[in-house]
């Protein structure tokens, strides 16, 4: 029941291994984030990732209680990078431990939604034109929304 | 009274200050309580690119590390940040 940030490559063999092997579970969730290549039309060579350290690990720190109080989790964890990235690598790791498939996915599911859009950290992408800082998204909003509307369970 | 300011990403680009103290003893010795709306109509005198930036309509505001909206009361010793909507994972 963990966050870290970190500038390293997120380690996903070793951060399960702990995730599991701390409070062995039922169903295993997790999910993994890498740095795309493109982004609409353009393309990226590298991703600058700037970030609030204080806040971030506050808001990812309550995120994590919330969904393990949500979803009644026995172990998650979160992982986020911070500075400079080359496209495939890793940026974001989560993983969830509870009784039930349905939970651990939900759980997932729930800190990926949340941490895009209120955990304080910010893309900027580096391309063949130049950089420019990404722009959030409706779409990122919408499924953030999901979550306190009801209607997801 | 002073308080910490700390600005983020395209912000902290537009304006070229990462983090500084604000002094408040003239603003609060004229008013009993400031809000966040009033450090930025106090950091928007600071130039054109200043108010433009702070008033973005989607400027998020962030006290001691939790987001809040204008109307927080602020008071010594305070973080108050300034950055775009986020963009992680």
């Amino acid at each position: 029941m963990s966050v870290s940030l970190q500038s390293e490559a997120i380690d996903v063999a070793a951060e399960y291994a702990q995730l599991v092997g701390d409070s062995p579970g039922a169903a295993v969730a997790t999910f993994t984030g890498y740095v795309r290549n493109h982004s609409d039309a353009h393309a990226v060579t590298e991703l600058e990732l700037e970030h609030y350290p204080e806040m971030a690990r506050k808001v990812l720190e309550n995120l994590g209680q919330s969904a393990a109080e949500r979803f009644g989790l026995s172990n998650w964890r979160i992982v986020h990078r911070f500075g400079r990235l080359a496209v495939s690598e890793t940026i974001v790791w989560v993983g969830a431990v509870a009784d039930h498939r349905g939970e651990a996915i939900s759980a997932c599911d729930l800190m990926m939604d949340t941490l895009k859009t209120d955990a304080p950290f910010w893309k900027r992408e580096q391309g063949p034109a130049g950089g420019q800082w990404v722009a959030n998204r409706d779409s990122d909003t919408e499924r953030r929304a999901r979550w306190q509307s009801g209607d997801v369970q | 009274m002073s308080i910490t300011i700390k600005l983020f990403s395209a912000l902290r680009e537009a304006l070229g200050e990462s983090e500084f103290e604000l002094d408040l003893s003239d603003v609060s010795e004229a008013s009993a309580q400031i809000d966040v709306a009033a450090i930025k109509a106090l950091l928007s005198q600071r130039g054109a690119e200043w108010k433009e930036a702070l008033n973005q309509p989607n400027l998020v505001h962030a006290l001691n590390h939790n987001v809040v909206f204008t109307d927080a009361a602020v008071s010594e010793g305070d973080e108050l940040a300034f950055f775009p909507p986020m963009t992680g994972g």
